[in-house]
């Protein structure tokens, strides 16, 4: 607890928080742009369509957003020379771990914050559509594992670049290739990390040319793809750091 | 004066190679308690692989480290340096923080009181800066908050490599004291690296000298100094007369740079030297004792030109 609490610490005058809370903003002021004036049928699903949409822009945005986060808070380290120091204090291994768990407290922080403003919208909007809970819940639970596993690959990046050039790029790479990753055959899409904040996504979208309407209609929860997501994030953690682990300073 | 003990640190073939090359190679260093050890050696002779080597930084290839009496291994090093504090090539800092805030997180870390992070400041001269963002410190202030931060919990043993590195003459003269003060005041092991032999002179107890991985000379200064071998330098109105007499009766002469060089500690050959001179009707001009630096003798140990 004392080295979670270090990390905190180490992050003062930083405002760390903003990051989540900047692209919360941007999330919102996108779900809620052009949604004055709804007509009914819009208002009765108002929520399924947000549960389409964040998906989409989590697609864009939080690459970008957990490349930042991750950068800012590895760099303090790369910057400062601090790993002789820090070594000699503290086991490799617990660093590592510390240091992931204060970027994923921020993921969860922003997991939640979308939810939030799932449920904003809903009040300022007027929607008449009962808060699908279970789809909700799905989406958090969607958006936390493919940001850890994101989150997986910037750490390793911002703890052993020696330029935070490269974790950016990625992160930029990864928004750009995610959302274009919607475009491609689906076994193709798979392969590609980022694409999987809209491969959860609980709704499809249709158009029905006859009552010149959108359509959401519900998909059922890949388990199977969420699972196997979970292995892979796993696995990949303790490949990285494992890789972490065995670079000499 | 500090009472030498036992040795505190010791190493036993301690070996370190990259990509099939040795860095360090077999090295047994001895490092006595209270003792201000100076690890000397040009660059790129394997001090800083070494000291990283001593904090568990780096693995060894081959052979191991006792600190503090125990052989360290993975599962006691983090006990052991909780006894250490080191300052390795550079010093480690948050630049975004003031100095104080960065010897709270260190003293956080080392589970030191808080209380010590003023006394550490007050030691290295850092109290009034303590508000100050270290960003905006200068490289020697940056080096007396990294004392500082091994300072924090008055351990028994500090490791420095290099600590007057990129410093001023009135950084290095003031790291120089500060450095010298430890082991009467808090009973501190001191090793501390660096490659200017003339440097570390005058603070240490005990010199380490390393050249391409190998230890090539460890013992006390004061034998260190022995090896600056004492010489006399001679003018005289005839050096080539001078020296062939002085070669045909045996003397250890040489002629060098438009002078003689008479190799010989002894009082006795130097009175010989000029009751032969008289008697040629050779005139002394000028007579001097000639020591060998200890510069030239640490170049002699490496091999440098």
């Amino acid at each position: 607890m004392n080295e979670l609490t270090v990390e905190y610490r180490k992050q003062k005058h930083m405002f760390i928080w903003l990051i989540p809370l900047v692209f919360l903003a941007v999330i919102f002021l996108w779900s809620t742009a052009g949604q004055g004036g709804l007509s009914d049928y819009d208002l009765a699903q108002g929520y399924s369509y947000l549960l389409y949409l964040m998906p989409v822009l989590n697609c864009i945005l939080m690459p970008v957003m957990l490349a930042v986060l991750s950068s800012r808070i590895c760099d303090m380290e790369v910057k400062g020379g601090t790993w002789k120091l820090l070594f000699t204090l503290q086991e490799k291994s617990r660093f590592y771990d510390r240091k992931f768990l204060t970027e994923f407290l921020y993921l969860a922080l922003f997991c939640v914050g979308e939810l939030t403003v799932l449920l904003l919208c809903g009040m300022l909007l007027g929607y008449t559509e009962p808060l699908p809970v279970k789809q909700a819940l799905l989406h958090l639970a969607a958006t936390l594992l493919t940001g850890s596993a994101v989150l997986t690959l910037q750490h390793i990046l911002s703890l052993l670049a020696a330029n935070q050039f490269v974790p950016l790029l990625t992160g930029l790479a990864g928004s750009f290739l995610g959302l274009f990753s919607e475009f491609f055959p689906p076994a193709l899409a798979r392969l590609v990390l980022w694409g999987y904040f809209g491969a959860f996504t609980p709704y499809h979208m249709d158009w029905n040319n006859d009552a010149q309407k959108i359509i959401l209609i519900h998909k059922s929860f890949p388990t199977g793809l969420f699972a196997g997501l979970f292995g892979f994030t796993v696995l990949s953690y303790l490949l990285c750091r494992h890789i972490f682990l065995k670079k000499e300073l | 004066m500090v009472n030498i003990m036992e040795t505190v640190i010791e190493t036993n073939s301690l070996t370190k190679s990259y990509h099939r090359k040795n860095v360090v190679e077999d090295l047994d260093l001895s490092v006595p308690e209270g003792s201000i050890y100076g690890f000397l050696g040009p660059n790129g002779a394997g001090k800083s692989t070494t000291m990283k080597m001593l904090l568990g930084l780096a693995k060894p290839t081959r052979g191991n480290v006792r600190l503090l009496g125990k052989t360290m291994d993975d599962r006691n090093r983090l006990s052991l340096l909780r006894d250490t504090g080191s300052l390795i090539e550079s010093p480690a800092y948050y630049g975004h923080l003031s100095g104080r805030d960065n010897l709270l997180l260190i003293a956080s870390l080392k589970q030191t009181p808080e209380k010590q992070v003023d006394d550490v400041l007050r030691i290295v001269r850092l109290s009034d800066q303590q508000q100050k963002k270290v960003s905006h410190y200068s490289l020697g202030m940056k080096q007396r908050l990294g004392l500082a931060a091994a300072l924090l919990g008055y351990p028994s043993l500090l490791l420095l490599d290099e600590p007057t590195n990129g410093l001023d003459p009135a950084g290095i003269q003031e790291m120089r004291e500060l450095i010298c003060t430890l082991p009467q005041k808090f009973g501190m092991t001191i090793l501390i690296s660096s490659h200017l032999l003339a440097e570390i002179d005058q603070m240490v107890t005990h010199v380490g000298i390393i050249d391409k991985g190998i230890l090539v000379f460890q013992d006390r200064l004061d034998i260190l100094h022995e090896y600056s071998r004492t010489g006399i330098r001679l003018h005289t109105t005839d050096n080539e007369t001078a020296c062939r007499l002085l070669a045909q009766n045996g003397m250890p002469v040489l002629r060098k740079e438009g002078c003689l060089y008479l190799d010989t500690r002894k009082d006795s050959d130097v009175l010989r030297m000029g009751h032969l001179l008289y008697n040629m009707n050779i005139g002394v001009l000028r007579i001097e004792e000639k020591q060998a630096s200890l510069e030239d003798i640490f170049l002699s140990f490496t091999g440098a030109d």
